[in-house]
């Protein structure tokens, strides 16, 4: 105990060390250093990933961790890349505005300036008066305290309301998956002050810098990759102390955390904010390299997905869940792009845009049933860990809990 | 009073007719010869009229030759007859009194009379009359049906005149109908019309709405000094009110150039841009003009100079509008029938609200069987299993496909939905057990495992489904005599499907609740899920149970694939659109109790269709705020409406 | 004497079970009493009131010197304020070690603030030492506590009892399942626990509850039948009517 925290959580280190060792790779190999072996846009790509790991880490110390299955991250996400959108596409919009103005005879108006904006922005949902909701959108100060902020508020909100009725398991996660779907309908809205389905666009342009795409891509390369190793750092060292006892202890026997005279909703409710602020954070960070963000994005399915990648990666440990979403996420974007072979089976093809869906949804029941600890399982047999035997017996009573065969000795 | 009056006017136009029985059209024709061969639509009106008007039994034959383009005239003395072509140049005549033939006469002779679409109208508003009293039903039909679409004073009197001798007790009510409201529009008897607005108010129909709405239609008007006195006046209007701003009195002077308009920002800004002169406009230098203050000064100097109008300010606004009273009028001069008018809509607005309220409850109704249909299976499973199967909405799914197949099979719509209903069951029957088996049962316990080990199911199913029958929506067709509506009145209408989902939601509540109260399926299932140890110790099987439970549910799920199918568009994506508002259903209503569900359903329904009566143009909102409410509803009874309590419930 | 807990009056009911019925019982401080009644007296149904697990109909539970009801207060609470609860079957973090599950349960500040910032200090650390040592666990202090054995982890749950320091402790059935030198054992540690506190025993092994020699109460559809040492209610007619059977 009188360790330090590296040395007893020896995974941290080697993670961050595997973590600089590609970025520097992927840097040295990308276009904007002049190698060019890696186009900007598969620079884009791990760019995007290495966000997706961030959020997968929050979703593994929400369900990993403390055993709430939120099937809501992903909502958290999406607020986080609207409210950075809101001040990359106003911001840009109002550069072009002046100069646009500043080619007429007289110069414009404070009024004059907004009103274009307005114009130019909400346009395509026939509106040129700006909501409430873009009041802050012109200082980038306070959109970037937003995208912690507001993910955060929500994640409060609702949690304290979920987590007060006791509202525990499936219940929970059929709440969380109304919550993605009552903000996504919302916003899809033309009224909703975020232009609707149109979404916010042309974000990967960032106002007043005159740098190619090929190196701002890289510059949102290195803040992922901080930010990833920022999150992965912050939630070892949650997870590690006595905090981290608790919210095992929360995952596997709810009931005898409270007896022990814990608060158990302060807790979740705490481990859920958090999270939704870390969700944020990393789409705030993705948004801007995906360049368009609309409400399709924070559909209940992606968040599915996002606890599909924890999964197959292996719940309960930090480095499974970045080695699932990165794998799923890359192997996605392989699948779908058309760049896997089709095969030929004579009498009919397989072509793998079509088939790697249900490739996954198999390959995913079949993680469920014969590998719960996922891609990280492949660790433990390199370091020749042992699962015990519990005669098929979880660790806990509770719907989170670990089962056998992802607990280790 | 009004019937006898119409009764005798009746008898008398019959009489008229019946004794101008012998009168001949020609001369009639004659008299407004040179009227006829012009054939302009300006002057040809009563040439029209008195054709119609002349009693002779002809005139319906020689206005339908007419519009036909088939009256000729001669151009020797200018007589008219019915023309046919005999050969290529050359035409046959035929007089049209005694319908004898004339001769033949070369082309060149004669001149066919082309009435263009304006006549031809006239004509055809004419010839109303005689078709209202047509021995042909469909033509008498027609002839009302034309009056009804497009109703004139006209028509009126002819209309009154043929009710008395209409045999067809549907036409003859039509035909009152339609007369009355005729009074109502275009009776020159005000009391007449105030009668018919009384006799008739609180009746529904949509074309008394129309009769009645054009009556109360006001229009803005504004005069100097004081009110006229000839116009019927519905409101006066203050400026300044909320209805009525000030901005909204200028800017109605300005549009009838009664005051000189404002001067925008644009405008100003244009004419500034347009005076600047070396760098000044106004005297201001231009690059000073970034604010509204500047720009105006700038306005006010160029103004001084004459050079651009002056500003209008806001006490030329006041005297301009104290100068001149605002008012709303009716087009109807009539007072009293304005005022019946008003008082009968507002009376059929109550009975309106009332229908509509009728109405939105079995909307509502249809939609919670829907949901309840969705949602049934679902709550088996996770009542008696503690599963929530994603991949309900793929079973439902499933369903409407086997469906679809079956009806490329077979072609009778009837025949084929009957085959396809428990087909559909036995397909996601099959499909449930075998996901119980292979997958469900070795997750038992484990309720998050299981969501989303069937979510994974349930992507690869949705991505199959794409695979084999493409993205594009399949059409599953209702049976013919399921199409249509029940229409009680204008209001209140229901479709025979929905009346159909109605009558299966509550065969399925039938039979379910007959299994779970009386067959040992059912014994052993609640056994199951009260205490599934016990259970097991009393020598049930909980496996089996589970695996008939499972594939019950998903079985229904099938059938209810159909049944939507048979109103939603078949896609890969049909189980998405229901299946978070089925999940929704189970938790509102609570857990293991079929009542749950459906009060859950109804729940659901009642307040989906609710808020978007209260919020029509966005059914979008509607669906958040449900979903708003359900979360803070779960607050107040976690456990849904219909919870267990105690030890069985569990913790 | 003082009265630590009192509870007067008490009834709850499920789905028209009474499972608890106007039940009234009290325990003063530094006291050692077992409760013995047959199946389905309301013996954990009891507990769960005094825990708030379970709300009752009616009835007070009052709690401490300050007189505080505890219907009030939720199960963290009034663990915070005391009570401290062993369950039936051993309920241990098994994924965690036991040093983890000993710290867990040491007495310090319970709010998320406090447990973030929290790093086990070496007097901490000593103090779990001590307890393992009093609970036979030494040995296995790094070790997961899912790999014990079945005493051993009914040990450790008494060990974080004593973690907690209560100021009462509800020990149900603890001797259930455990070989005669574990029952020996476990006799010791509460007898040694209810020197500085009270200590409720549930249990249905009467060699057990003889050997903690204290005073009974036993129960009886949700009410007190008798009352007193264990030979008295042991020779008391209306309960061997009901433990025998009438």
């Amino acid at each position: 105990m009188q360790r330090s925290f590296i040395s007893r959580n020896p995974s941290v280190l080697i993670f961050l060390t595997c973590l600089a060792l590609f970025t520097v790779t992927v840097t040295v190999m990308s276009e904007g250093s002049g190698v060019g072996i890696i186009s900007t846009s598969f620079i884009k790509t791990l760019g995007k990933t290495l966000c997706l790991c961030l959020i997968a880490v929050a979703m593994d110390l929400i369900w990993g961790f403390t055993g709430i299955l939120s099937l809501g991250h992903f909502a958290f996400f999406g607020l986080g890349g609207y409210m950075i959108g809101m001040w990359l596409m106003y911001e840009r919009t109002r550069l072009i505005v002046v100069e646009s103005l500043s080619q007429v005879e007289i110069p414009p108006t404070a009024t004059e300036v907004t009103d274009a904006i307005g114009n130019q922005i909400f346009g395509v949902v026939g509106s040129s008066d700006f909501p409430l909701i873009w009041t802050f959108a012109d200082s980038l100060f306070l959109q970037l305290v937003l995208v912690v902020l507001v993910p955060g508020l929500l994640a409060l909100v609702f949690g304290w309301l979920a987590f007060r009725s006791r509202v525990t398991g499936v219940y929970l996660s059929i709440l969380t998956q109304a919550m993605t779907l009552a903000l996504a309908l919302y916003l899809f809205q033309n009224d909703s002050g975020l232009r609707g389905n149109n979404g916010l666009s042309g974000l990967q342009n960032l106002p007043g810098v005159e740098a190619s795409q090929d190196v701002v891509s890289l510059w949102f390369l290195w803040a992922s990759a901080l930010a990833l190793g920022l999150g992965y750092l912050l939630a070892a060292w949650i997870v590690s102390g006595k905090f981290g006892s608790v919210i095992r202890g929360i995952r596997d026997n709810e009931a005898r955390v409270r007896f022990l005279g814990y608060s158990v909703e302060t807790y979740k409710l705490m481990v859920f904010t958090l999270t939704a602020c870390i969700a944020g954070i990393a789409g705030a960070l993705y948004y801007p390299q995906a360049g368009i963000i609309n409400p399709a994005e924070i559909s209940p399915i992606a968040s599915i997905y996002l606890a599909v990648w924890v999964a197959i990666g292996g719940r309960g440990r930090l480095y499974g869940a970045v080695i699932g979403a990165a794998s799923v996420s890359l192997l996605s974007t392989w699948f779908t792009g058309g760049q896997a072979p089709n095969i030929p089976l004579g009498f009919y093809t397989i072509k793998w845009v079509d088939w790697w869906l249900v490739l996954l949804g198999m390959s995913f029941v079949a993680v469920t049933l014969f590998a719960p600890k996922g891609m990280g399982g492949l660790v433990d047999l390199w370091s020749k860990r042992r699962t015990p035997n519990r005669h098929g017996a979880d660790l806990g009573p509770s719907d989170g809990a670990l089962r056998e065969q992802e607990a280790s000795q | 009073m009004i019937r006898l009056f119409l009764a005798g006017l009746a008898i008398l136009l019959s009489c008229l007719t019946a004794s101008a029985q012998d009168a001949d059209i020609q001369p009639i024709l004659q008299e407004h010869q040179s009227v006829i061969a012009k054939g302009s639509r300006k002057t040809i009106g009563p040439a029209i009229h008195a054709i119609a008007t002349s009693g002779s039994s002809k005139a319906q034959s020689v206005l339908e030759t007419w519009a036909a383009k088939d009256m000729w005239m001669r151009k020797s003395d200018g007589m008219f007859f019915i023309g046919k072509q005999a050969e290529a140049k050359t035409y046959v005549l035929t007089d049209f009194d005694s319908g004898k033939v004339v001769g033949t006469f070369p082309k060149q002779a004669l001149k066919q009379l082309k009435p263009n679409s304006g006549i031809r109208g006239m004509i055809g508003a004419a010839l109303v009359q005689f078709q209202l009293m047509d021995p042909d039903k469909d033509k008498r039909q027609d002839a009302l049906t034309s009056i009804q679409r497009d109703p004139a004073a006209a028509m009126l009197a002819p209309l009154r005149a043929s009710i008395a001798g209409e045999e067809d007790a549907g036409l003859k009510s039509q035909k009152q109908r339609l007369e009355r409201l005729l009074t109502i529009g275009y009776d020159q008897d005000t009391k007449a019309r105030v009668a018919a607005i009384e006799e008739m108010s609180g009746d529904l129909g949509l074309d008394l709405r129309a009769t009645l709405n054009p009556l109360v239609a006001t229009t803005r008007g504004v005069a100097l000094g004081e009110i006229p006195k000839d116009v019927n006046i519905a409101t006066h209007l203050t400026p300044g009110s909320d209805a009525f701003t000030t901005e909204d009195a200028y800017d109605f002077l300005v549009r009838h150039a009664l005051a000189p308009p404002r001067v925008s920002r644009g405008d100003m800004r244009a004419a500034l841009t347009s005076n600047i002169d070396g760098g000044h406009a106004g005297g201001i230098p231009v690059v000073q003009l970034n604010t509204d203050a500047a720009r105006s000064r700038a306005y006010a100097a160029l103004a001084e100079a004459g050079t651009v109008p002056a500003l209008v300010t806001q006490a030329d606004i006041d005297a301009a509008l104290a100068a001149y009273v605002f008012f709303d009028s009716y087009a109807e001069t009539s007072d009293e029938v304005t005022t019946a008018a008003r008082n009968a809509l507002k009376s059929i607005g109550l009975k309106v609200g009332v229908n509509q309220a009728l109405d939105l409850t079995l909307d509502a109704l249809s939609l919670a069987s829907i949901y309840f249909l969705a949602a049934i299976g679902l709550a088996i499973t996770f009542g008696v299993m503690g599963v929530i199967n994603m991949a309900h909405g793929e079973f439902i799914m499933m369903g409407a496909y086997t469906g679809y197949v079956v009806q490329q099979i077979i072609p009778n719509h009837t025949a084929s939905i009957i085959v396809a209903i428990p087909l559909a069951f036995a397909v996601t029957f099959a499909a449930g057990v075998a996901m119980e088996r292979l997958v469900i049962r070795w997750l038992y316990a484990r309720p998050l495992e299981t969501l989303l080990a069937t979510f994974g199911i349930s992507i690869a199913l949705q991505q199959l489904a794409k695979n084999i029958f493409g993205t594009q929506a399949r059409p599953l067709t209702a049976p013919g005599w399921l199409d249509g509506a029940m229409v009680m009145n204008d209001v209140v209408s229901i479709s025979y499907i929905r009346i159909a989902i109605f009558i299966l939601a509550l065969i399925f509540l039938g039979v379910f609740v007959f299994i779970m109260k009386r067959t040992r399926l059912g014994l052993e299932t609640r056994a199951v899920t009260q205490n599934p140890r016990m259970a097991a110790s009393m020598g049930i099987n909980p496996g089996k149970v589970n695996m008939l439970t499972f594939g019950l549910g998903s079985g229904i799920a099938g059938i209810a694939g159909v049944a939507i199918g048979l109103f939603a568009k078949v896609t890969s994506e049909l189980g998405n659109d229901y299946i978070v508002q089925s999940f929704m259903t189970v938790v509102v209503g609570g857990v293991g109790n079929i009542w749950g569900t459906l009060a859950g359903a109804a729940m659901i329904g009642f307040l989906q269709k609710g808020i978007e009566w209260l919020n029509p143009s966005n059914t979008l909102a509607a669906q958040t705020y449900m979903i708003v409410f359900i979360i803070i509803f779960i607050q107040f009874r976690p456990r849904g409406i219909i919870a267990l309590k105690g030890r069985a419930a569990g913790d | 004497m003082s009265v630590l807990l009192e509870v007067s009056g008490v009834s709850v009911t499920f789905d028209g079970f009474r499972a608890i019925n106007n039940l009234s019982f009290h325990i003063g401080e530094a006291e050692l009493r077992a409760v013995i009644g047959p199946n389905g007296a309301g013996k954990t149904t009891f507990m769960d009131i005094v825990t708030g697990k379970t709300k009752p109909d009616e009835g007070r539970v009052i709690w401490g010197k300050k007189s505080v009801s505890l219907l009030k207060m939720n199960e963290a609470k009034i663990a915070q304020a005391g009570i401290g609860r062993k369950f039936q079957k051993p309920t241990v973090f098994e994924d965690q070690t036991v040093q983890e599950n000993l710290l867990m349960a040491l007495k310090k500040p319970r709010g998320w603030l406090a447990v973030l910032a929290y790093r086990a200090n070496v007097a901490d650390l000593e103090k779990a030492a001590n307890l393992a040592e009093e609970i036979g666990l030494k040995e296995e202090l790094a070790r997961k506590s899912g790999e014990l054995s079945h005493g051993q982890k009914q040990w450790l749950e008494i060990g974080m009892l004593l973690a907690q320091e209560p100021r009462l402790l509800l020990v149900d059935e603890p001797a259930a399942g455990m070989t005669p030198q574990e029952r020996e054992h476990t006799t010791d540690l509460l007898l040694h626990a209810a020197k500085t506190r009270a200590v409720v025993v549930v249990e249905h092994d009467m060699e057990f509850v003889r050997r903690l020699n204290c005073k009974v109460t036993v129960l009886h559809e949700g009410s007190v039948l008798a009352e007193g040492s264990l030979d008295h209610v042991t020779s008391n007619q209306e309960v061997i009517d009901v433990y025998l059977g009438r």
